[in-house]
């Protein structure tokens, strides 16, 4: 019985009834009123026993002593609710860090993707790069020649052009092999999924699967949609079923809406890529069999990629396959995110403990306050245990009221971040809402909180001794010798925020440097436009023909300055590449290739438009067809690699064809396919020389154009396509900067976190050394007082009362920054050229640092400067 | 509840009758704590001594396993007391527990009795 409906009292006052009663029945006896009353009691024997008994019976006696320890917490915060209010924020912030931190991981790291029997699903990769493409038929390869997979299947992420009720709309999906949803293993939400007869051979069936998010919004939830038939790139499809809601594929960082045949590839996109061992395009997934172990995949893999090696030498000559973890596009996305995430985890496990050292220091210094009556506690019999337990459980209610409030927090901060879809052309939103299970990470992160906390002040509470704390008036003799727990906790405290704020910068200062570097392009003041001409039925040969006239009418707009266009823009991930060979070779394999290079077509006036310093030789032109001879314009890097000097116009390469292309002109080098990359080398071929519908259409608008009136342009643009033919479905229409979002993330989510957990740990490390030097100037009044009227100067008075905060914050300060440079590598490898060396950046984490601890501490100085003698030895 | 030394000739209590005392003293009806006493020393010929501390912790006990109720009342000489009543699963009580008690009183008996029981045999 936890909780007795009957009180004490009520149980006293029965025994109460009962002694009159029974003094009553003697008094009948014949005895006198007062013995009759002395007799009851003597006949009842022990009345505070039986009650205390009573009281005892019926609890758990622990459970009521914490309970008055909890209260007895509650009391001491509603005492100095600015104490308590302080640290359940500082707690709360410290801990939400955290669980987001944590749910973040959770979500996108540590948590398989969301289909049946997720850990038999992986992905396949090649052993020596990290982005997973393959070429369709090392997929089908892997998949007629293993034991160890009960399927293996290939995607490719897609747009579409979906035309439905006569309205033409860009939808992202993926063209996926006919095992696709055998690996990913789910049932249908209606009709059926597409099957291995469905792509069998190209045009084997004309089904599409929809998305449930498709279904629901494009399609406003058609419970009929099984059955319609819908155009697809103009192409008629039907819809055979719609997928599990919740299903969005196996990649974590989007939504793929709709699923048609890789079998149709050719059809759908105008170009064939199927059978090519050297066009890499494809995605796979794989599922493993029931009890296959990964020794014995990987040994199979090594014995398939062999043989295709063996097999197909010009093409396959390095293959070698591995297996990894499905959901980041392998390792490509999954390396970099698993460290990244691995480092905030590390820097907000860093804010916690800064967050516990903190409040560790301010009870420590509580406890100091209470010495006295601490003391008198053990004196009148208390336990050690007893005063510990107290402490504890105010520890406890802080930590715990900290964690509530963390968690909300964090439920909002993820909530808000699941719904966030960065500005960027691709389907991009993120799989992370939150779990019920952050919670429980949440309340185990704030009692370990707590715990830690609490425990700081345990010495001081062993080592009382009432004799001593009573005798000398509770004020403990301040030797000024010996270094208090708080004050190393304050230094370790300090040590731990520097490292945030060091962090806070690099990465600042990384974003800042890749916000203003030569990206090899200009993408301010551009319009960039994308379409796809396949997808409205195009020929290569009519979309070259629409391409130019579209040229045409927008270079009449007002305001344009020049436009231009290619197959796809740097910087915008869809890049392509080819390798490049020397002149003189006969033997194509790829090891005896000169370098890869990033390859794009582009339209007479790209590097103007772009705004790429032509630097020798020619530009692309129209003149230049597909029946004159072969030409580039290459960037410098190319004419570095191949010839080892900048001179190359005029001369020749050629392409793993054996196609022999002479250059043209230099351009100057860029950034091509992530800001981070060392310099590569690209080539940039005439469009009209390799016609197709995959179109970047840019145009320059004036440079003193505000962004909305460049938004006006982006409307006109769309409004000319209209008028050319509505059918073409415009995937993106907007400035080139807005479009670069994808680029930029990772260094913005980068700075964003970091600059919030540096900015947390200066306000912490502010709170703490504001908490501690008022204390110990508070502490030392009298002293100082004393000091003052026996003729101590300033200096004197000083270096008396804050002389050891000065030295730990020096010392805090230097080792922290240490450590910050020591963490700050590992940022480099999201934010470009991060580094910890750069004196920019080492000069504003000293200033900061010595402005934070200069305004923490100024208000104590005063306080200790100000003393006046008369009036503090008056009062004492 | 132990049974407790006591000094004159009536005998303490053994374990665990206490309660079925209790009970079967409700069956005449309600009653508050101190009747209950008087009444279970009336009946006993005045040889049981009740611990009337030890009485009022039973009958919470009894009244915690909800064998008896209790509600405050007036008592025949307008006193106030809380009257204790038997419950219908508190009555199952008192019949099983009587006839376990009359079964170990009969065994008893059998055993104290008999002239050639085991305990006359080692002597």
């Amino acid at each position: 019985m936890f909780w007795r409906k009957r009180s004490a009292d009520d149980f006293a006052e029965e025994i109460k009834a009962h002694l009159e009663l029974e003094a009553e029945d003697l008094q009948r006896e014949g005895l006198s009123e007062d013995d009759a009353r002395w007799k009851a009691r003597r006949e009842f024997g022990n009345v505070r026993r039986a009650q205390e008994q009573f009281y005892v019976k019926g609890r758990f006696v622990w459970l009521d002593g914490l309970l008055y320890d909890f209260r007895f917490a509650l009391r001491q915060m509603r005492r100095s609710p600015g104490f308590a209010l302080t640290a359940i924020l500082t707690l709360a912030l410290g801990i939400a860090a955290n669980v987001i931190v944590f749910g973040v991981l959770d979500a996108l790291i540590l948590r398989p993707i969301d289909v049946p029997k997720a850990d038999q699903v992986m992905t396949l990769a090649r052993k020596h790069q990290t982005y997973p493409f393959f070429s369709y038929p090392e997929v089908r390869d892997v998949r007629d020649g293993n034991t160890v997979f009960s399927g293996v299947a290939a995607d490719m992420i897609q747009n579409f052009g979906v035309e439905a009720d006569g309205v033409t709309r860009p939808i992202w999906g993926a063209e996926v092999s006919g095992q696709y949803f055998e690996v990913v293993g789910i049932q249908p939400f209606l009709g059926r999924l597409l099957q291995r007869t469905d792509d069998d051979h190209p045009g084997a069936s004309q089904a599409a699967v929809l998305s449930w998010p498709a279904w629901k919004s494009d399609f406003s939830g058609d419970p009929g949609i099984v059955g319609k038939t819908v155009r697809i790139n103009k192409q008629p499809y039907t819809i055979v079923g719609v997928t599990p809601q919740g299903f969005y594929g196996t990649e974590k960082m989007g939504q793929l809406d709709i699923f048609v045949p890789m079998a149709n590839e050719a059809s759908l996109e105008g170009v064939a890529w199927l059978e090519s061992r050297s066009d890499p395009h494809v995605y796979s997934i794989v599922r493993l069999k029931d009890g296959a172990t990964m020794p014995q995949v990987q040994a199979e893999l090594d014995t398939i990629s062999t043989r295709i090696a063996r097999e197909y030498p010009k093409d396959e000559e390095k293959l070698s396959l591995k297996l990894t973890r499905p959901g980041l596009m392998g390792d490509f996305f999954g390396a970099p995110a698993r460290g990244f995430l691995a480092g905030v985890l590390g820097l907000a496990l860093i804010v916690l403990l800064a967050a516990c050292a903190n409040l560790g220091g301010l009870f420590a210094a509580r406890t100091a306050d209470r010495s006295r009556e601490i003391a008198i506690r053990i004196a009148i019999g208390s336990s050690r245990w007893r005063v510990v337990r107290q402490i504890f459980a105010e520890a406890l209610v802080i930590s715990i009221l900290g964690g509530a409030c963390a968690c909300v927090l964090a439920w909002i901060a993820l909530t808000g971040l699941a719904r966030w879809h960065p500005s960027s052309e691709y389907p991009i939103s993120f799989h992370i809402q939150p779990q019920p299970s952050l919670i429980l990470v949440g309340l185990l992160i704030s009692v370990l909180a707590g715990a830690a906390f609490g425990a700081m002040p345990l010495r001081q509470i062993f080592k009382t001794d009432p004799n001593d704390a009573i005798k000398s008036g509770g004020i403990p003799s301040y030797s000024g010798r010996r270094w208090a727990l708080r004050d190393v906790l304050l230094a370790a405290q300090i040590a731990l925020c520097c490292v945030t704020v060091t962090a806070a910068f690099v990465s600042l200062r990384g974003l800042s440097r890749a916000l203003t570097m030569n990206m090899g392009f200009n993408p301010k003041h551009v319009v960039l436009t994308k379409f796809e001409l396949n997808q409205a039925g195009y020929s290569t040969v009519a979309a070259d023909q629409f391409q130019r006239q579209l040229l045409e009418k927008v270079s009449q707009l007002p305001g344009v300055r020049s436009a231009a266009y290619g197959t796809t823009t740097p910087l915008s991930m869809d890049t392509s590449d080819s390798n490049i060979f020397a002149q003189q070779t006969t033997d194509f394999r790829p090891s005896n290739r000169k370098f890869d290079a990033f390859t794009y077509a582009v339209s007479p006036g790209y590097f103007s438009a772009a705004e790429t310093p032509l630097l020798a030789g020619r530009d692309v032109s129209f003149t230049d067809t597909t029946k004159t001879p072969a030409v580039a314009v290459v960037n410098q890097e190319f004419a570095r690699r191949l010839f080892h000097s900048g001179n190359a116009v005029g001369r020749y390469y050629k392409d793993g064809s054996g196609k022999q292309i002479q250059i043209v002109g230099i351009v100057a080098d860029g950034k091509y396919f992530s800001l981070t990359e060392d310099q590569e080398a690209t080539a940039f071929f005439p469009i009209t020389q390799q016609p197709t519908g995959h179109t970047s259409f840019i145009v320059r608008t004036d440079p003193d154009f505000t962004d909305a009136v460049t938004n006006d342009t982006a409307v006109a643009i769309r409004k000319v396509i209209r008028d050319l033919d509505p059918a073409i479905p415009v995937r993106e229409c907007s400035t080139w900067n807005s479009q670069l979002g994808m680029t930029f993330f990772m260094p913005q989510v980068a700075t964003v976190a970091l600059g919030l957990f540096g900015a947390f740990g200066l306000l912490l490390s502010i709170t703490g050394t504001f908490g501690l030097a008022s204390y110990t100037v508070s502490k030392r009044l009298r002293e100082l007082s004393i000091r003052v009227a026996l003729g101590a100067q300033a200096k004197n008075i000083l270096s008396a009362a804050l002389g050891r905060m000065f030295v730990l914050l020096a010392a805090g300060s230097v080792v922290g920054m240490l450590l910050g440079i020591a963490a700050s590598r590992l940022l480099s490898a999201i934010v470009y050229q991060a580094t910890a060396q750069d004196p920019i950046v080492l000069a504003s984490v000293a200033f900061t640092l010595l402005l934070t601890g200069a305004l923490s501490v100024a208000c104590p100085v005063r306080r200790a400067l100000h003393v006046d003698p008369a009036n503090v030895l008056r009062e004492q | 509840m132990t049974t407790q030394p006591s000094n004159d000739d009536r005998i303490s209590l053994l374990q665990g009758t206490l309660d079925l005392l209790i009970l079967k003293t409700l069956v005449l009806g309600p009653c508050h704590g101190q009747g209950v006493a008087r009444l279970i020393q009336r009946h006993s010929e005045e040889v049981f001594l009740v611990d009337h501390g030890s009485l009022y912790l039973a009958l919470q006990r009894l009244e915690d396993k909800k064998w008896i109720s209790a509600k405050w009342g007036v008592s025949e000489n307008n006193r106030k007391a809380r009257f204790y009543s038997l419950t219908p699963k508190g009555r199952e009580q008192l019949l099983a527990k009587t006839s376990e008690w009359q079964r170990l009183t009969r065994a008893m008996g059998l055993i104290l009795d008999s002239s050639k029981g085991p305990l006359n045999e080692g002597a």
